[in-house]
């Protein structure tokens, strides 16, 4: 159902403060690598491989267009962490409801 | 009593549950805290002592790179008011807090359950990083609407 693998690779892209900025960055919109690296105090090899990382991790995706690589976010790439969401919620939902079974019937010492 | 669901729409980050229950709370404390109760309504439970610090675990079902085993810790026990732990699936995968709130009402006891850090990475929570992540706050919301 759920691969710890792919949870474990979107934890550690988006745990690095600079690439968390990154990320929230291009899901105002597409950039360049070039605009992100005018944008933050980095450079452009450190902006690549953080785009990198978040790209193995799913989170984002390039395009080539002309001599730029235009980057955006990857909507689904955030599944893993809403899966876990919906998880828990169906889960906490289901006990406690045996929650209020059990003090019904336990009896008041 | 069904359980009202009370996350908030721009909360990301944690889960909140909110039940009124037709019991006192020391009842309710008992159903929290006693391991054969626990066993019966949440989870197979060992270890658990209501003492600060105390490492137990619940076990639950296994899916692939995990073994099903949750590693709790207890952080906070304010007998029939709060009680609160950590809530750990693996090692990286998901490092949240458990808390549940007391509060007697007139017809018996409002359970308030939060579970918080449905984030990365805790631990390096710190100055920049917190804000970065809370920055996303809403955009986030709608990231994760349009991924189902």
């Amino acid at each position: 159902m759920r691969s710890a693998a792919a949870e474990d690779l979107i934890f550690h892209a988006l745990a690095d403060p600079s690439r968390r900025a990154i990320f929230e960055s291009l899901v105002r919109g597409e950039l360049a690598v070039k605009d992100l690296t005018a944008r933050f105090d980095i450079s452009q090899p450190a902006v690549s491989q953080h785009l990198a990382t978040l790209r193995n991790a799913g989170l984002v995706s390039g395009r080539s267009e002309g001599r730029c690589i235009y980057y955006r976010v990857e909507p689904k790439g955030l599944k893993p962490l809403a899966d876990w969401l919906s998880h828990y919620r169906a889960f906490w939902t289901d006990r406690l409801g045996r929650l209020d079974a059990l003090l019904e019937k336990l009896e008041d010492p | 009593m069904k359980p009202i669901d009370k996350t908030a729409p721009s909360q990301t980050g944690a889960l909140t549950f909110e039940f009124e229950l037709p019991h006192a709370p020391h009842k309710v404390w008992r159903a929290l805290t006693e391991p054969a109760l626990l066993n019966e309504w949440l989870l197979p439970i060992t270890g658990f002592k209501l003492e600060l610090d105390t490492a137990f675990t619940f076990k639950t079902q296994a899916f692939p790179g995990w073994d099903g085993t949750v590693k709790c810790q207890v952080l906070e026990v304010e007998p029939l008011k709060k009680l609160s732990y950590a809530w750990v699936v693996g090692e990286m995968i998901l490092n949240t807090v458990v808390t549940f709130t007391l509060t007697p009402t007139q017809t018996g006891t409002r359970l308030v359950l939060v579970q918080s850090g449905f984030k990365p990475d805790q631990k390096q929570n710190f100055g920049g990083a917190r804000y970065g992540w809370n920055l996303m706050g809403g955009r986030l919301i709608e990231l994760l609407g349009r991924t189902t």
